[in-house]
């Protein structure tokens, strides 16, 4: 059976959000006085409206006050927040991805003291620091993975032993969500043993303090700021963790390997059709109403051409991505049968960032100069795209992880 | 066949190397990073090239330039713009308008506007065609609306001509002390036939500069309005004949915006591929420095092929300019070219790189933002259909 109807409740959500982010979220996205500044705050009161909506909790089982709803759903809902600004897009799902994943993770004890703080304030968002064992995927093609400890630069949060709880120190220069994170899930090495210890501690630890996010321009100039969201570098300086809010050894391997990076990395996917969408629908708008060359230039054949292309990969990037979601979410789908066993969400993420980049230049071509003015948000959208292009789930290598599927290698 | 370039050529492009990789490069991020458009400018660079003989290579010795040929032209755009794309374009604007004094100007109009361009360090160039609602149809105006173009209007009263109306995205907007000016002269006729180009002196009385656009990249070029109320124009700075815009724009043969574009594109790519050669080199990645992995040797010869082949086009263009053959297309078929070049070599030097936690390279991103102005600049459809009617008919039937 292959069913492509979404439920009406989906559809439901799905225009509450688009109508408040037609309505609210893109119009002062776009405003020039936003545009124009290199630097682009949070838009924080959009943000707690959203979570208002329910999208803050979206993952989180019903029984916890969330809305249950499965990565499908999530995609369909993100795109849609996406489509008006992609920082509230990116910190949002991580949290929804977050608490789904950590309230699977926490016992009831834990449940019972975190989540009325969660539940009280929409503006109590989640954050993970965690070493990403798989981080750089492709490039260890052909080769053992050195251990992260070995990779140069890599931040060591380490666990000491003290009584009946932990001290936890380190730092962790780029942590997503931590300018607005209520409570941080930190995964610490233990400084005199093997393996690994993960604690929950709240933004109010004694300890705990978050820097400043990263300018557009950082390093002396040397660096450019390459992310979406809310980003900030966190320190811990001896922080104290009772062993109540240490999470089980098992419950964290359940959490961190049963999909939690592919989850999120099909939710980026969405993220980005959300962008490219804005792009296209402000081609579509301009195309039909700015006039050339004797006519409108949608009439022009190599301006509908272009249309014609960004509307093919979109869609075509759409049905990966909810593909991706689907057998992420339904895995009896590959042991079945009824679909190939590969590495889906790679597959959707590098085929997104790839088509849905060239698409948003096509249609910021569209506006002639106009494409290039920061006071225009085609130009933001190409970059937004740009940046999607590059991350640690999107590189160069990223899709060699296909490769080792197809070929049933594994480095 | 002879690729090898003259002692003049090969002195111009090696001054050109030193003083883009000792004065452009160390200011290039810097002034990128301005936040305000209108103060990415740097008038200390402009003056230090302009005295090594950048702003005006171009001019005919007569008049006081150094009369480089196309191919020096090429290779001096090419050395500038691995400093810093924008502070390049600003040098070879003035290079563009200062092709059209020598083709088109009277000699009254060469002594009161090229003489001073000659002598002041400061004297840039501009040009203004483009309006809000008069774009491509300014370069290719449609046969059936003979009212689609520019719509700037110029009136007559008595040796002067009165002019109204505003151009935007204008190229050294803030900066140009002379701009050349397209406007309507006669409403009712097709902008071929209905236009005259004006010299416009900055200090014009009804003339002012309005707003800097603020651009994703080229933030060191200004490109700006222009707004003329009731601004009086000497009868003796129209440019060739009144109605006679368009054409004596077309005196100058030289093509030299085409070639401009694809030379300046050709910069930015030895850019791109010295930066990503010396990251390959130097870091390492799983365990292997970069230029160890086979995805990376491929991406780093794509970006060599490239960009070799952009400077075989280039220099082949530049070399049948100077030699006055027909021109069959390659001038603009360059610069399309250059576009797409420009654009993945770029990009692939961003893939090199990677992200490193959550930041880029600047440079990288920089030279990533500057090549997609050529989207619009050099390789838009507009520029890709109209070469058509140059191809050559002796291919196909």
């Amino acid at each position: 059976m292959y069913n492509l109807q979404l439920t009406p409740e989906q559809i439901e959500f799905r225009d509450a959000v688009r109508d408040f982010v037609n309505r609210e979220v893109r119009p002062a996205a776009i405003d020039p006085k936003r545009l124009e500044p290199f630097e682009k705050p949070l838009m924080t009161g959009f943000l707690d409206q959203l979570a208002q909506m329910g999208l803050r909790g979206l993952a989180l089982p019903e029984e916890a006050g969330g809305a249950g709803a499965d990565l499908l759903t999530s995609c369909v809902l993100l795109e849609e927040i996406a489509a008006g600004d992609v920082d509230l897009a990116m910190v949002l799902g991580e949290t929804a991805l977050l608490a789904r994943a950590v309230h699977d993770a926490m016992s009831d004890g834990q449940r019972q003291r975190w989540l009325p703080k969660f539940e009280a304030n929409d503006r109590y968002h989640l954050s993970l620091i965690a070493r990403d064992d798989d981080a750089e995927r492709g490039w260890s093609y052909h080769q053992a993975m050195p251990a992260a400890a070995d990779i140069p630069g890599t931040p060591e949060v380490v666990a000491e032993r003290d009584g009946n709880g932990w001290v936890i120190s380190g730092l962790a220069p780029f942590v997503a969500n931590a300018p607005v994170a209520g409570l941080f899930i930190v995964q610490a090495r233990i400084a005199d043993a093997p393996g690994t210890v993960t604690v929950l501690i709240g933004n109010d630890a004694q300890g705990l303090s978050i820097d400043l996010e990263l300018p557009a321009f950082g390093g002396g100039g040397e660096r450019a700021r390459w992310h979406h969201g809310a980003v900030a570098a966190v320190t811990l300086n001896s922080c104290r963790v009772a062993d109540d809010d240490v999470l089980a050894a098992d419950a964290v391997r359940r959490m961190l390997q049963s999909g939690l990076p592919a989850r999120r990395t099909v939710q980026t996917a969405a993220v980005n059709i959300g962008v490219a969408r804005a792009a296209y629908e402000a081609a579509v708008d301009y195309a039909k109403m700015r006039w050339q060359g004797g006519r409108h230039i949608v009439e022009h054949q190599a301006i509908g051409m272009k249309l014609a292309d960004v509307a093919i990969q979109l869609e075509a990037a759409r049905g990966l991505t909810w593909k991706a979601a689907w057998v992420t979410d339904h895995p009896e789908a590959i042991s079945g049968r009824s679909v190939n066993d590969l590495p889906w969400a790679v597959v959707a993420r590098t085929f997104t960032a790839q088509s849905l980049h060239r698409a948003t230049l096509e249609a910021a071509e569209c506006f002639g100069a106009m494409g290039v003015m920061r006071d225009m948000p085609l130009q933001k959208y190409v970059h937004d795209t740009l940046v999607l292009q590059h991350a640690v789930d999107c590189d160069l290598a990223a899709p060699l992880v296909v490769a080792e599927t197809v070929a049933g290698y594994s480095r | 066949m002879d690729f090898s370039l003259n002692e003049e050529q090969r002195g111009w492009q090696m001054e050109a190397r030193r003083f883009a990789e000792e004065e452009i490069r160390p200011i290039s991020l810097a002034r990128d990073q301005i936040a305000d458009p209108k103060a990415t400018f740097d008038w200390e660079i402009i003056k230090k090239g302009s005295q090594l003989g950048f702003r005006t290579l171009a001019v005919p010795r007569e008049w006081g330039g150094h009369e480089a040929d196309f191919v020096t032209q090429a290779l001096v755009m090419a050395e500038l713009a691995r400093g810093d794309s924008s502070v390049s374009k600003t040098f070879s604007q003035c290079w563009k308008w200062s092709h059209l004094i020598a083709a088109s100007c009277t000699k009254d109009q060469k002594e009161r506007f090229l003489k001073p361009f000659i002598e002041d360090d400061t004297f840039v160039l501009g040009k203004g065609g483009t309006e809000a609602n008069a774009g491509s149809d300014n370069r290719m105006p449609p046969e059936n609306d003979p009212k689609a173009g520019w719509k700037l209007r110029a009136e007559r009263r008595g040796d002067e001509w009165i002019l109204n109306g505003t151009k935007m995205f204008i190229a050294n907007g803030s900066v140009a002390k002379l701009f050349f000016v397209d406007a309507r002269t006669n409403p009712d006729a097709n902008i071929r036939e209905g236009s005259t180009m004006f010299m416009i002196p900055r200090d014009t009385p009804g003339f002012r500069i309005g707003k800097v656009f603020n651009k994703r990249g080229w933030r060191f070029y200004q490109n700006g309005e222009l707004i003329f109320e009731d601004a009086r124009v000497p009868h003796a700075n129209v440019v060739g004949e009144v109605n006679g815009g368009v054409k004596a724009r077309a005196t100058d043969k030289s093509e030299f915006g085409d070639i401009e574009l694809a030379a300046n594109a050709l910069g930015i790519c030895d850019d791109a591929v010295g930066m990503a050669m010396h990251f390959a080199r130097n870091y390492k990645r799983a365990g292997k420095l970069v230029i160890d992995h086979q995805l990376v040797q491929l991406k780093l010869n794509e970006m060599y092929m490239l960009t070799e082949a952009l400077r075989s086009f280039v220099l082949r263009t530049a070399w049948e300019r100077d030699r006055k053959l027909p021109d069959l297309g390659n001038n603009v078929l360059v610069m399309n070219y250059s576009q797409e070049v420009v654009q993945r070599v770029t990009r692939a030097n961003m893939e090199i790189h990677g992200p490193e936690g959550c930041t880029m390279h600047a440079r990288v991103d920089k030279l990533v933002r500057d090549a997609m102005v050529w989207t619009h600049l050099a390789g838009d459809t507009v520029q890709r259909v109209k070469v058509v009617k140059r191809l050559p008919l002796t291919t196909g039937g």
